[in-house]
Order: C-alpha cells, then sequence, then structure tokens
C-alpha cells in the first residue's frame, strides 16, 4: 500500500522515506486562493510594469550616458552636455538618513510610550493623533518646514558648524566664516523636515507590533519581579523587531521618493559633497519634479533613467529589510 | 537540595501570605467575595474548585497581576509576613519577585535559549551572578523542574522550539530561578505527563521548607499529595465565588463539613 509519493518510481528506501502530505482544499478555500493569488500576481506584475516602464522611456538616455550616468554629477542633457545621477544620488541618500537618524529613535520611543507607560486614556488619544499626523499629505509637512522651521533650524545649523565641526558631516568650509546665509537649504534642513513625515509612519507600524507582543509573556516577564524597561527589553522589543525594522524601512521608502518638501528647501547642487549644514543639496525625486516640465523628449528619458534608479534602489533596500526581517522571530509563535 | 534554592539569598525563608476579605471584581461583575485564606509560611495550599469559580483570579490578586487586566479591580487586604503588598513599602517590582507565578498557560520567552530563560528573571530584576553561578542555578532549576535531562544538549535552542509540556516546566525552573519566598501554580501539571507530574510534585515537596507554595489543580490526588492545606472555591450561578470550605487537607478530604465539598471532592459535582 505504502508508496512514495515524492519520486514515483524510484524505489522506496525505507530511511528518507518521506511523505508529502496530500492536501484537498475545499471550494471556499479555492475560491479565495485564487483572489489572493491574483492579487499578488498583480503587485508583482505592476511592479515589473513599472520598471520595464521606466527602463522603456529613460532607455535613449540611458545608450548615450552608459555606465558614465552613475558616474556623472552634471546634469545638462538638454544643452547636449553630460548627464548622470552621481551628485543626486548621493544627496538623496544624505536626506534620507538625516530623515531616518531622527525619525528612527523618536518613533521608536513614541511607540513605546504609547504601549507601555501611557495611561490608557493618553493611549488612545496619542494613537489617533499619530494616525492623523501619517495622513497629512507632504506638503503640509513641507510648508511649514519652509516657513516656519527653516528659518530657526539655520540658527541650530550654525551652532553645529560651529560647534560640532569636527564632525565630518558637520564641518563647513567657507573661508569667509559661517554666516547663518550659508544655511537655509542644505541636506540637513531638508533632511529634518523629511522626517517629520516620516516620524508618524514609522511610528504607527511600530506601535501596532508593540502592542501585539503576547500578554502572556509580558506577564512572565513582570511575575519575574521585571520593571516596565524589563519587559520592553526581554520582550516587547524582541517580539517586535521585525516591525521596528519595517517601519524603518517604510520611512526610508518614503523619505527617498518625498519630492516636495525637498523641493521647497533645497537650492539644487550638482557637486556631491560629505557636509550636510550648507547650502546646496539635491534629490532624485526633487529634481524630476523641477525638470520635468521643461525638458526635451531626451531630457525626459534621462529623468526616468533617474527614475529608475531610485525604484531599483528602493527595491534594493526593501528586500534587504524583508531579509532581515524573516530571519528573526515571526511574530506569532505557534501554540503547541 | 533545598539550600540550591536558597543559592542567590542565603536569608532566604518562606514569608506567609494572609488574604483578608478579598474581592475580585472584571468591569460591573463581581467575581470573588470575601476570600480569607490564610498560607502559612513552609505550608502548600491548593485551591480547588470547578473551572471559572474565581481561583486564577485569587491566586493572581496574591502577587499583583490582577492589576495588569485592565478593568480589573480590587478590594481587601493581602499581607506578607504582615506587610500590606498592595499599600505597603514593599515596590511592586519586588513584591512579584518574592512572590513567583507559574501560569496556567505556559509563556517561555520565545526569542531567549533555553537557559537564557531559566535566569530571564535574574537580569530582570537586576540580581547579579557569577558565571557560576548561573550555570550551577540553570543545571539546579531545571533538575527541580523535571527538565534537564531532556534539555541538557539544547540549552542554546530557542525556548520557543520545546513542547507544550517543556515550556511548562521551563517556566517552573524560571520562576524557581529568582529564588522566591512564595511559589503560585497555576495548574502547573495540567499539560504534563506523569513522569513530569511525579517530579514537579516531588520538587514541591522539597522546597516548601524555604518556599510558600500556593498550587491550583483540578487534580485531587495531587491535591491530596502535595497540600498541607486546601480551600474549596464555588461559585453558585450568577454570583460572585466564595471559599466554601477551608481546612487541613486531610480533613477537607476524608471529613469535610459542607456537603457541597464532600460532593466536588469525591467527583459528583459540577
Ligand atoms: N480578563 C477577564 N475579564 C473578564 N472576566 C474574567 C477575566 N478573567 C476571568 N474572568 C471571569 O472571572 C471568573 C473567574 O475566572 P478564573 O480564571 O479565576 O477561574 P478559574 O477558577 O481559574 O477557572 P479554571 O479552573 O477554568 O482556570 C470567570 O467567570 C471568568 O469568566
Ligand atoms: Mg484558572
Amino acid at each position: 500500500m505504502s508508496e512514495n509519493i515524492l519520486s514515483e518510481g524510484t524505489p522506496v528506501t525505507s530511511t528518507s522515506d518521506v511523505l508529502t502530505p496530500v492536501v484537498r482544499r475545499s471550494r471556499a478555500d479555492q475560491i479565495f486562493r485564487g483572489i489572493a493569488t491574483t492579487a499578488s500576481v498583480t503587485t508583482f506584475i505592476l511592479m515589473g510594469l513599472i520598471g520595464t516602464f521606466l527602463l522603456v522611456k529613460g532607455y535613449d538616455a540611458l545608450r548615450v550616458a552608459g555606465w558614465s550616468f552613475l558616474t556623472e554629477s552634471a546634469w545638462a542633457p538638454d544643452q547636449g552636455g553630460a548627464f548622470g545621477v552621481a551628485a543626486m544620488l548621493p544627496y538623496t541618500v544624505q536626506i534620507a538618513l538625516v530623515a531616518l537618524v531622527i525619525a528612527v529613535p523618536v518613533a521608536l520611543c513614541t511607540a513605546l510610550f504609547i504601549t507601555e507607560y501611557a495611561p490608557r486614556k493618553l493611549r488612545r488619544i496619542l494613537t489617533a493623533m499619530i494616525d492623523l499626523l501619517a495622513a497629512v499629505p507632504s506638503l503640509i509637512y513641507g510648508l511649514w518646514g519652509l516657513f516656519y522651521l527653516q528659518p530657526r533650524l539655520i540658527t541650530l545649523s550654525k551652532w553645529m558648524a560651529d560647534h560640532l565641526g569636527w564632525v565630518p558631516f558637520f564641518t563647513v568650509d567657507d573661508q569667509y566664516g559661517t554666516s547663518l546665509g550659508l544655511f537655509p537649504s542644505s541636506t540637513f534642513v531638508a533632511g529634518v523636515v523629511v522626517s517629520l513625515m516620516v516620524i508618524p509612519i514609522c511610528t504607527v507600524v511600530m506601535r501596532e507590533v508593540f502592542s501585539q507582543a503576547p500578554a502572556g509573556e509580558r506577564e512572565g516577564a513582570m511575575a519575574l519581579g521585571g520593571t516596565r524597561w524589563g519587559v520592553v527589553r526581554d520582550v516587547v522589543l524582541p517580539f517586535g523587531r521585525g516591525g521596528i525594522i519595517g517601519g524603518s524601512m517604510l520611512g526610508l521608502g518614503r523619505a527617498m521618493g518625498e519630492t516636495i518638501a525637498v523641493t521647497l528647501i533645497i537650492s539644487p547642487s550638482f557637486d556631491a559633497k560629505w557636509s550636510i549644514l550648507d547650502q546646496g543639496s539635491n534629490s532624485i525625486a526633487a529634481l524630476i519634479a523641477l525638470k520635468f516640465s521643461e525638458s526635451s523628449t531626451f531630457g525626459i528619458s534621462a529623468l526616468m533613467a533617474a527614475g529608475l534608479v531610485l525604484f531599483v534602489i528602493t527595491l534594493i533596500v526593501n528586500a534587504a529589510a524583508s531579509t532581515v526581517v524573516s530571519k528573526s522571530r515571526s511574530g506569532a509563535s505557534t501554540e503547541i | 537540595m533545598s539550600s540550591d534554592i536558597a543559592l542567590l539569598d542565603p536569608g532566604h525563608k518562606a514569608a506567609g501570605l494572609t488574604a483578608t476579605n478579598v474581592s475580585c471584581w472584571f468591569g460591573t461583575k463581581k467575581v470573588l467575595e470575601g476570600v480569607n485564606l490564610d498560607m502559612a509560611p513552609g505550608q502548600v495550599t491548593a485551591l480547588i474548585g470547578p473551572s471559572g469559580c474565581g481561583k486564577s483570579t485569587f491566586l493572581r490578586t496574591l502577587n499583583r497581576m490582577h492589576e495588569l487586566v485592565p478593568s480589573a479591580t480590587l478590594a481587601g487586604e493581602i499581607l506578607i509576613d504582615g506587610v500590606d503588598i498592595y499599600r505597603g513599602a514593599i515596590p511592586v517590582t519586588d513584591v512579584r519577585r518574592r512572590i513567583g507565578m507559574v501560569f496556567q498557560k505556559p509563556n517561555p520567552f520565545p526569542a531567549m535559549t533555553v537557559a537564557e530563560n531559566v535566569v530571564a528573571g535574574l537580569k530582570l530584576s537586576g540580581m547579579k551572578v557569577t558565571r557560576a553561578e548561573r550555570d550551577h542555578l540553570i543545571e539546579s532549576c531545571l533538575t527541580k523542574a523535571g527538565l534537564w535531562n531532556e534539555v541538557k544538549n539544547r540549552l542554546g535552542d530557542p525556548g520557543r522550539a520545546l513542547s507544550g509540556g517543556q515550556q511548562q516546566r521551563l517556566c517552573i525552573a524560571r520562576s524557581l530561578a529568582v529564588s522566591p519566598q512564595v511559589l503560585l501554580m497555576d495548574e502547573p501539571c495540567s499539560a504534563l505527563d506523569p513522569t513530569s507530574t511525579r517530579r514537579i510534585e516531588q520538587t514541591i515537596s522539597e522546597i516548601s521548607e524555604t518556599v510558600t507554595v500556593v498550587i491550583v489543580t483540578h487534580n485531587m490526588q495531587q491535591a491530596q499529595r502535595v497540600s498541607h492545606r486546601c480551600a474549596f472555591f464555588l461559585a453558585a450561578e450568577n454570583e460572585p465565588g466564595r471559599i466554601i470550605e477551608e481546612g487541613a487537607t486531610r480533613e477537607i478530604f476524608s471529613n469535610p463539613v459542607d456537603p457541597r465539598t464532600n460532593d466536588y471532592v469525591n467527583g459528583r459535582f459540577g
């Protein structure tokens, strides 16, 4: 009676006789499976389409520029000059990193405060407020950043340049000394403004995950004499690792793609530099937004190629993140 | 053997618990009323009664776990060696460390290894131990929980990789490691095989010199085997749970005063 379902025809060896369970699905199960599969395939196809679209549209420019597209920092496709993302790409990453360096710790602490420390009533209010903030359009943040935050941040920028100038990123080499006029349109200011819109998104994700940390484990930790911080350290954070990374990556994606706020703040520069405090920054998204309406067909092709670079980088970052997440503990542990 | 338990705290002594007129609510629903119970130092007290009569709830008031449930409220007084655990000067984290708990459902820390799980309480309550003490503690606590032989070669495995019964014993080992003065056990053996159950019962007898044990059990034989005193809880329909009868285990089982106790211990009830 016993037959090896795995390898038809080959003799069944008693030790490596692994069974593959046959699953017969019910009708409802099949239908749902069909819908779910279609939906996920659609997502996949959509991503393929976007990538292909960018590649096709950007092909003309990429053919002309070749690999120099990644190493050239000037941007003059319409004038028949050289063009590439070597300046925009580092600026984009710098802005995103500034945003994350601020946003992730703030979001982490906010999420922990909401789930672990806040009284129940406050918890509800804060949760609603964070959800609301996450839904505010980025233009609003951009405008507020431009008119309110920027003038106030430059004093901080100057202070940092004067006192923390020894930190590589904060070095401002200006032969005339640091005047306030040097600071308004910098990577730093753009990064801070972007961080404001990233914080709520990260917080929403992290709070959601933290609040699902199993009550049994929390109680277990408390029953051993654990403090709230002990519970956070030994139960909530290990459980929420995936959420912390996932939330950060979602924020990173948003920060790298952020267009309007960055466009409002920066003054475009095509020379990459380490220092983030002084004048001049750039980003791929901002470049596309700024140049789109005034570009020739070839210029648009170059912008599409830049968009493709952004798209690919976002994909790589997310793939890396999901690998990390899947290696950490999955949220639910099975009950035995 | 019992000296191992006091490894971290040489002056360690069992503490007595006294519950006076304890009532509990979940929201507006009263689930316990007027419970008085004296749990003398070094004695094993068994709490018995049908499902839903409030045994777990009562147990959870004894180390301030009850208040963690939103909407849960409480009246009455609980003293450890004469000091009020709710209004007294003992910080709540100390209360919980001195009065340990094994939960009805196993709840090991899944991300920690088996060994880390055992000593998790030390880290949580900020106790420092040397490497040798730590290793000794891991072995002795796992032995007492009847788990050492099964896991001694897989101390580095994550806690979640153990079976349900193994997880429960891991939780018992974990609670022994912080040398509590009182140990509350909520049906600790309900997921265990007879051999492990026997080992746990043996451990309860061994530690009862230095640890006061309060155990909830649905197993009448177990109550008779391990406990010195016994309290029978019962909740009439739509009424809060109460202690119907309480006394020496021998009396409760052989010569109960209340007919309902008699019915319950002889299996003719609920
Ligand atoms: N978190 C809660 N919220 C509301 N009601 C609760 C909660 N926990 C317990 N109860 C109620 O309190 C009563 C006592 O519950 P408890 O868990 O103490 O019973 P038990 O005697 O331990 O039962 P079992 O033997 O099944 O474990 C039950 O009626 C139960 O429905
Ligand atoms: Mg119970």
